[in-house]
């Protein structure tokens, strides 16, 4: 009897394994040989607008606007991943985010003190649609008027669509807020003077990589504050190289030809004397522009 | 031991009000052991891996807003589940014990029919409690992992988790008028729409106001201060930005909750009494 019990779970066991390895080897199959989504299927728009989602989330909205969220960070990482090289998450104009805004709207819709989709939608958005990265923020500033940092995101729209004067209307308007940090008091002043200047840059990539809370955005304005370092230095670099051309009469043919300077003017290089961006790789020099360049390789965006 | 060996210890020959409040803290007690027994609490098993999920994988997902999330998340998973529990273990409360026939013997005992639903209501109640308060130390902790440290989200989530409480307390007391009077499954059903409809209140009362004819607009409007009003309740998202609500609204909410909780009850008991089980 009890031989004929342990038999049959065996058997019964055996069935289970075998059981789930066929529907493994079947679910592999029907991967492997499922037509390919149509990508106006997949960009298909969104079947419910946020204020339809939050009345029938029954109090989950807050949990409705994270998925939101996490859909809108999917989407864009997808894209970016299927598009060879190195994209900036600031200019992806070119990859068609048509269901960015939709996405972000949703998340801010259904939680309108969510903070970080507003953030995204000022810094991501532009690029792909102004227009409503400016919609999402103003809609962020109704919502959470007392947030200063709303003010910063749609003054950085404005700052990147050179409406210095817009900008300077909105640090303005978030420095007057209680608590907020002693730099926003001077950026209306610096946005209508020196509206397009390095300095300007530099500072709001510095404040946006002190405050970012996603690490994409982190890492851009780290990338972009790289890229604002590298003008400066193959400014420096190209007159170097201009001067020497001068008192030869030709282009240094490597680098190596004028490391004594380099090192001379406290130069970044390495053991080779070739001078390095401020990523660690190393500058290519083009003999007949006679000019600096960026390795494609090196992490400081080129655009 | 079931209802009616409990009960039995504890009656005399005639039901006194000296005696209700002991025999329904022994049938509270008795509902309470025998959720456990039933395996209810097993779904803390469940909301352990979830939230253990969350905190390990969600800050890869989440763009740095792990703590978000988790709250959302545990918060949310935690009304869910007590809505299952207060809905399929709440219906059942009354109709196990007629079905396998326990209330004959528990009513030819000096037992009345309001102290076997209160006890009953207080038992399950007591269930959720414990759910709820293992599964809000769970949410705190797994805050305290993200953030690698302590974190006064962990604190500030507790008016939350008291208010989904006192969401679950309503919920069970409306499955328990249902299952008076109602089979199982018509009375999870029920119970599942005024959960639903209790979260669109503001709807109905903007329907209200919308009608043209006064009988809809009654219609509406009596139904909207006739079913709970469970959006009054919710505070999950703000509490995920670590914001507290208003002591005042907290307190009058949690009045407004427990009088509705003597309403269901009053009307399941007058309910209940008019049922023959001699």
């Amino acid at each position: 009897m009890k031989l004929n019990d342990s038999k049959r779970d065996a058997a019964l066991l055996l069935t289970v394994l075998l059981g789930l390895a066929s529907v493994v080897a079947l679910s592999r199959w029907l991967d492997d040989h499922r037509p390919p989504v149509d990508t106006k299927v997949q960009e298909e728009q969104l079947y419910l607008n946020g204020a339809t989602a939050r009345r029938i989330s029954l109090g989950f909205n807050g949990l409705a606007a994270d998925w939101y969220w996490m859909r809108s960070l999917q989407y864009v990482g997808r894209k970016i991943v299927a598009v060879p090289g190195d994209v900036q998450i600031d200019s992806l104009g070119q990859l068609n985010l048509k269901l960015l805004a939709p996405l972000l709207d949703n998340a801010t819709t259904l939680d309108p003190q969510f903070l970080e989709p507003y953030q995204y939608a000022a810094i991501v958005l532009p690029d792909v649609d102004r227009a409503e990265a400016i919609r999402i923020t103003k809609k962020g500033i109704a919502a959470n008027p007392g947030v200063w940092r709303l003010y910063q995101h749609l003054g950085y729209i404005y700052w990147q669509q050179k409406d210095f004067q817009a900008a300077a209307d909105a640090y303005d308007q978030g420095s007057k807020l209680p608590g907020v940090p002693a730099w926003m008091l001077g950026m209306k002043a610096k946005m209508a003077v020196e509206g397009g200047s390095r300095d300007l840059a530099r500072e709001i990539y510095q404040r946006m990589y002190e405050q970012a809370g996603d690490r994409q955005v982190q890492e851009m304005a780290r990338r972009r504050l790289m890229q604002l370092d590298s003008m400066d230095q193959r400014e420096g670099l190209d007159k170097i190289l201009s001067s020497v051309k001068t008192k030869t009469g030709r282009c240094p043919s490597s680098w190596k030809e004028i490391e004594p300077v380099l090192r001379a003017l406290r130069v970044n290089v390495d053991p080779g004397g070739t001078p390095l961006d401020p990523s660690g790789t190393a500058y290519l020099l083009r003999t007949a522009e006679c000019d600096t360049a960026i390795d494609p390789s090196s992490q400081v965006p080129v655009r | 031991m079931d209802t009616v060996e409990t009960v039995k210890t504890v009656g005399s020959p005639t039901p006194t009000h000296a005696g209700a409040g002991r025999r329904i803290i022994t049938i509270a007690g008795n509902t309470f052991r025998e959720a456990v027994r039933d395996r209810v609490l097993y779904n803390l098993v469940l909301f352990v891996l979830i939230l253990t999920a969350a905190a390990v994988f969600i800050g890869e997902l989440s763009g740095g807003q792990e703590r978000k999330i988790i709250i959302d998340l545990g918060l949310s998973a935690m009304l869910l589940f007590g809505v299952f529990i207060a809905i399929f273990v709440g219906v059942g409360l009354v109709y196990k014990e007629i079905e396998r026939r326990t209330v004959y013997a528990i009513f030819s005992k000096p037992v009345g029919r309001g102290e076997f639903l209160v006890g009953k209501y207080l038992g399950l109640c007591l269930t959720l409690l414990v759910n709820v308060v293992v599964m809000g130390a769970g949410v705190s902790l797994a805050l305290i992992y993200v953030t690698r440290g302590w974190n006064p989200l962990a604190l500030t989530i507790w008016p939350a988790i008291l208010l989904i409480y006192v969401e679950l307390m309503v919920l069970t007391g409306v499955a328990l008028l249902f299952s008076s009077f109602s089979s199982p499954a018509l009375s999870a059903l029920l119970t599942f729409f005024v959960f639903i409809i209790g979260h669109f209140s503001a709807d109905l009362k903007s329907l209200a106001n919308s009608m043209g004819g006064s009988a809809a607009r009654w219609l509406f409007a009596g139904l909207y201060y006739l079913l709970p009003n469970l959006s009054n309740l919710t505070f999950i998202t703000p509490a995920a930005h670590g914001q507290l609500p208003a002591a005042g609204n907290v307190a009058v909410v949690i009045l407004y909750s427990l009088i509705y909780v003597l309403v269901i009850l009053a009307a399941a008991t007058v309910i209940f009494r008019r049922r023959n089980f001699k």
